[in-house]
């Protein structure tokens, strides 16, 4: 415990010091210094002073009053040490939880004195450790999306504030629910709160309300919803990124952001884009300027504004762009002015560089529309060719390392444990979908199997005119349908298949090439193409999509970490930068990526050299406080004028106590008569 | 009792005379006499009214000739109306006590001018009137006691003496007027007019002193004699002062207020109206002068007024 006081006001007491203090002095030199005067006798003087006290009117008032302001004194003294307080509410309870609110929306800068939000909370929760009575405990909690004991229940007010103190803002989500859980298990360990005649402890949450469980709140305490944030704050966020590889033209990148406008009056904004740290020129008029309207406003109200100024409510911005390398894509709304939250005014994106794929062939050989297409006309790097039994030894070996794997006519018995597969007339054990297999060892077979349909719109099977193939005989594939995509539909069976399952994506085509017309048509290697492509880019070359604050990405047992003993993980202000053990086994689990911005790992790993994470979130962009408690628990409290009470003792001390004392020193050397 | 003799000096006693009074003003002096409202009883015969029966050219009344009256005083007019003989009877002439005592104690060093030289001057005049109308002169000064007194004088000639005593007293002491007049009335049994003159601020009240002294035997004139400062001391006295008496040091804190120098104005009246009282009750005249009184307009008028001069 800490003796040494804490003077929250010194610059008051030093002011009235520096005033009362030379004035008693100054008084007190004054009566010293009483001019002696001889006269002939002080018969007839002290005669004079009894009979003037005596003949003047409210002589016993007169006679005390010395003693009538000594008693006011005394009375505005003991009036100070009773802390007298205006708007004063019942403070700290006997047993009381402090819950803080730490997520993105708290960083918001609309408190008064140009705190955030976070600030405004700790200093709230300071008045109300201040407002403790002797005896009572408290608990400090600090809550996003997860919720963490800070400081158990304790009676040490210090250790409470220390507490207090030490929350730090982040970039997650707000959710109540596992902070009223974690608070609700802490009174468990206290044997009172099991008494039934025992009052429910005071759970105070300081926070604006943005939480995305709202509607799945229990908690046993009794609730107090400490309202921090003001109503008019302005707040423009981007509330959605996208960025996608065309499919069909891997260096295109297609851009999309969503912003929207959380304040109270429609707001003009550009966006501005940057692909690793240069400017992209955006000649696209859209881009340009946006026009938000607030969000909370009804149409009625978007209507009127849009005839009244000509323009449209234009919160969405779609860039296309080509990329041929890796880049970190960067978007930002150029408008911060009144802008109170930073956290949301920035995304960004991961765009891995588009590769020339790795295939492998796995053929007896013989099927020359197949070698060909793989080994000679499809742009691949390296394509290889393994004998099924090369294959087996190679696999078992564990050194793989192709983007697509193709089976030809070989049901293999090893696979990777991770990869992209294409079967032609084939299918490996142990997948959900299956094929009858005879005694023989030999697939069920269904001959002539015409087209019935086909994805048209799926990126393997674009654009391709698939009506005129024709299959001698295919496998008979069994719960295609249930565990997988069908993507060509034969009138008797299902033709070919995607099946994901585990970290592997298999493309069956129930078929032998050599059984069917396929490899005459056009479709047959555009269809491969477009397979090896899609493929891969599922798997590599897509545009890794942001992570959200708080998440703790894990990178699998893999190749990529093999010798890698230690990574250094460094992410944006307020992050930092950390050195992380690599565990020998298993996967490698990075810790909770709390702020928004751009992580990397030093040394890269394979798929996670770089990471991005936005907030990206309507429910933390929007900084309206909410207006009733969270799950409609307990009452509201809100601030008023930045304090929710005023202390008057200090008041009571300057303006009265003071003074009076000044007047009560005055009277005793002046002698003063009514 | 103690009797202080002043060795005379008379150069010094002719310097001290002049700074008591001037020679113009003991002209003028020489036409008056010291007067008694009572027939008082003298040693010898003096230039004064005596109530016993002597000779002198003052009737006092008619008796019955006797064989043996001289026949001198018979009134013939009185025969020739009633044809009996009367003796006209005639006023003793005696000489007159003048007994002055002057305070000299500290309090009478106050004033501009001081209280003390104000007493001086008119007890210097009281004795030069005894004195050169044959009255036997007694100046006694008084403090704590009697601390200082002449013997009896008589005539012109011991005009210097007196005047030189008066002019050497000094303010000393405190004052204990009950002391000083019990011990004057002790030495002095010889009725008279008796001329107090002093501030009367004594702190054992005058009451006990002056009975020492009123009564029948002595015909009593008190002169209070205060400074134009004891009076008024809203010109001298001003802010808060440490008020200490010259005689016993005493302190008295004041704030001085318009309330408090009313109230001490107040107090002086009813202690001067007090002292008045006392002294009228018991057959004595009193007077009260301040020293911005010019001392020879007390002398000449004032004290001819009240009766102790004529």
């Amino acid at each position: 415990m800490n003796w040494i006081p804490r003077f929250t006001n010194w610059q008051m007491g030093a002011l009235a010091a520096s005033i009362v203090v030379p004035s008693l002095l100054i008084l007190y030199f004054l009566k010293l210094r009483r001019r002696e005067q001889v006269v002939p006798s002080t018969l007839l003087w002290r005669k004079a002073i009894q009979d003037l006290q005596v003949n003047a009117p409210f002589q016993k008032l007169r006679r005390n009053l010395l003693l009538l302001l000594q008693m006011l004194l005394l009375l505005l003294l003991v009036l100070a040490l009773s802390r007298p307080v205006a708007n004063y509410y019942q403070g700290a309870g006997k047993m009381t939880a402090i819950l803080i609110d730490r997520s993105a929306s708290m960083s918001a800068r609309d408190s008064q004195g140009g705190r955030t939000r976070l600030q405004e909370a700790k200093r709230r929760a300071h008045e109300l450790v201040d407002s403790m009575k002797r005896g009572s405990t408290a608990m400090v909690i600090a809550f996003d999306d997860s919720a963490e004991t800070v400081q158990p229940f304790t009676t040490d007010t210090a250790a409470i504030r220390r507490a207090i103190d030490s929350v730090e803002a982040t970039d997650r989500r707000s959710s109540l629910k596992m902070a009223y859980q974690l608070a609700d298990a802490q009174l468990m360990f206290i044997p009172e709160q099991n008494r039934t005649n025992i009052d429910p402890p005071d759970i105070h949450v300081y926070s604006d309300g943005r939480v995305k469980d709202d509607d799945e709140l229990t908690v046993q305490g009794k609730v107090t919803f400490e309202k921090i944030g003001t109503e008019n704050a302005g707040n423009v966020g981007i509330v959605a990124l996208n960025a996608k590889r065309n499919y069909e033209r891997p260096t295109e990148v297609q851009v999309f952001a969503r912003l929207a406008n959380f304040g109270a009056e429609p707001v003009e904004t550009f966006v501005h884009l940057t692909v690793d740290g240069e400017k992209v020129d955006l000649a696209d008029s859209k881009s340009r300027g946006l026009y938000l309207l607030p969000e909370r406003w009804n149409d009625e109200q978007r209507t009127k504004w849009e005839q009244e100024n000509g323009r449209g409510h234009s919160p969405s911005v779609d860039i296309p762009m080509e990329l041929t390398t890796s880049a970190v894509i960067r978007v930002e709304h150029t408008n911060k002015d009144k802008d109170v939250l930073a956290a949301d005014d920035v995304a960004q994106v991961v765009v891995p560089p588009p590769k020339t794929l790795s295939v492998l062939l796995v053929t007896d050989g013989g099927n020359y529309f197949l070698e060909k297409l793989v080994m000679e006309s499809l742009t691949l790097k390296n394509p290889a060719s393994l004998t099924p039994e090369a294959y087996e030894g190679k696999a078992k070996g564990g050194d793989f390392n192709y983007d697509v794997v193709i089976f030809d006519r070989y049901t293999p018995e090893t696979l990777p444990p991770a990869g992209n597969f294409v079967y032609f007339k084939a299918l490996p054990k142990g997948l959900k979908v299956k094929a009858p297999v005879s005694d023989a060892g030999a697939f069920e077979l269904i001959e002539d199997v015409g087209v019935l349909d086909w994805k048209r719109d799926h990126p393997i099977l674009r654009h391709l005119a698939m009506q005129k193939l024709y299959v001698a005989e295919a496998i008979k594939l069994e719960g295609a349908a249930e565990h997988s995509e069908v993507l060509l539909d034969g009138l008797k069976c299902p033709l070919i298949v995607l099946h994901r399952e585990g970290k592997s994506v298999h493309l069956i085509v129930a078929f032998d090439l050599l059984m069917s017309n396929w490899p005459l048509k056009v479709s047959f290697p555009i269809f491969m193409h477009n397979a090896l492509q899609f493929l891969a880019v599922g798997s590599a070359m897509d545009v890794r999509q942001s992570l959200e604050p708080g998440a703790t990405p894990r990178i699998p047992r893999s190749n990529a970490l093999e010798g890698i003993k230690q990574a250094t993980l460094t992410g944006p202000k307020g992050f930092g930068s950390r050195t992380l053990p690599v565990p020998p086994g298993g996967d490698f689990a990075l810790p909770p990526l709390t702020h928004v911005g751009l992580y990397s790992l030093d040394p890269p790993i394979a798929q996670h050299e770089k990471m991005a994470v936005n907030l990206l979130d309507n429910n933390e962009s929007n900084i309206l406080p909410s207006d009733h408690a969270p799950g409609g628990l307990g009452e509201v409290r809100e601030a008023d004028q930045g304090r929710s009470r005023m202390e008057l003792w200090w008041w009571v001390v300057a303006c009265a106590a003071l003074p009076l004392l000044m007047i009560e020193w005055w009277v005793y050397t002046r002698r003063v008569h009514l | 009792m103690t009797v202080a003799q002043t060795p005379t000096r008379p150069s010094e006693s002719r310097t001290s005379s002049s700074l008591l009074l001037d020679p113009g003003f003991m002209a003028r002096l020489d036409q008056l006499d010291v007067m008694s409202r009572k027939m008082l009883a003298g040693k010898m015969k003096g230039e004064r009214r005596s109530k016993r029966r002597g000779q002198s050219v003052e009737f006092a009344d008619y008796r019955n000739y006797v064989i043996g009256d001289d026949l001198r005083f018979i009134d013939w007019n009185v025969y020739a109306r009633l044809e009996k003989l009367f003796l006209k009877l005639f006023l003793e002439e005696e000489d007159l006590s003048l007994y002055v005592l002057v305070d000299v104690s500290k309090s009478c060093d106050y004033g501009d001018p001081p209280k003390a030289l104000y007493m001086k001057r008119v007890a210097a005049a009281l004795g030069y009137i005894g004195l050169v109308n044959y009255n036997r002169v007694h100046v006694s000064a008084m403090a704590d006691g009697i601390v200082a007194e002449t013997g009896a004088m008589r005539g012109r000639r011991r005009v210097a003496h007196m005047i030189d005593f008066v002019s050497r007293l000094t303010p000393t002491g405190t004052s204990n007027l009950a002391d000083a007049c019990r011990r004057f009335a002790l030495s002095h049994r010889q009725k008279g007019v008796c001329v107090v003159l002093s501030d009367f601020f004594d702190k054992g009240g005058y009451e006990n002193g002056l009975r020492y002294v009123s009564g029948g035997k002595y015909d009593l004139f008190v002169v209070q004699v205060l400074s134009p400062q004891e009076i008024d001391p809203a010109s001298t006295l001003q802010g808060d002062l440490k008020l200490r008496d010259m005689e016993d040091d005493d302190m008295a804190e004041v704030s001085v207020t318009q309330p408090l120098i009313k109230q001490y104005k107040a107090n002086l009246n009813a202690y001067c109206l007090a002292l008045k009282d006392y002294v009228t009750r018991r057959g004595g005249t009193y007077l009260f002068t301040s020293t911005a009184v010019p001392f020879d307009t007390l002398v000449l008028n004032y004290l001819r007024e009240r009766g102790l001069l004529g």
